[in-house]
């Protein structure tokens, strides 16, 4: 399987995905620990996938979304930048409609 | 580490019309937070504006001199109301 079609599994195969340095227990950056706690509030599921030591696959997700950073909240197969964006919409209500959505269409 | 005005001037090349300013988080010269005011964000959405700053700076955040950006895109109506 191509790093592609292996993003777009994993995007695929979870609701909410987040692509961050370290892991769910063990963040290994401030930004990435940020969102984990940004959707801890929440209460739903959601998957961190470790690729600070995967270059080639950091590099993919970088071309794929037109964004240089991490993390990358992916959510309902939709891209949406960090929390600078994801806070940007909490405030204006958008987040949580957003993930009830992607948990109502359970297939 | 960079220096401010030439983060500005990175801005500027893609964004001549930009009111930019810039606060250094830490001190250190390479965690910012930057404010630009731009009719280049009229008409787009939260991600695209953004995209738009990263690509302006994308020569200093790729060679580190830039580790930690925020970014506040505003269109100079959105500025005039905050």
């Amino acid at each position: 399987m191509t790093i592609d079609e292996e993003i777009k599994k994993e995007v695929e195969d979870n609701k909410i995905l987040i692509y961050g340095k370290g892991t769910k227990s063990m963040p290994m950056c401030g930004f990435t620990k940020e969102t984990i706690v940004f959707f801890n509030k929440y209460g739903y599921d959601f998957e961190v996938i470790d690729v600070l030591r995967n270059v080639e696959k950091r590099e993919a997700l970088s071309k794929m979304t037109n964004w240089p950073t991490l993390p990358k909240v992916f959510i309902d197969g939709q891209f949406y930048g960090d929390t600078d964006i994801l806070d940007e919409m909490e405030s204006k209500g958008e987040v949580e409609p957003l993930i009830k959505k992607a948990f109502a269409t359970e297939n | 580490m960079i220096s401010q005005d030439i983060l500005i001037s990175y801005i500027h090349k893609t964004m001549p019309d930009a009111e930019v300013s810039i606060t250094d988080r830490t001190g250190t010269m390479d965690h910012f937070q930057v404010q630009i005011v731009s009719a280049v964000f009229e008409g787009k959405n939260l991600l695209d504006r953004q995209r738009l700053v990263y690509q302006a700076l994308n020569e200093p955040m790729q060679d580190g001199r830039i580790h930690a950006l925020e970014i506040k895109a505003k269109t100079p109506e959105e500025a005039a109301a905050a």
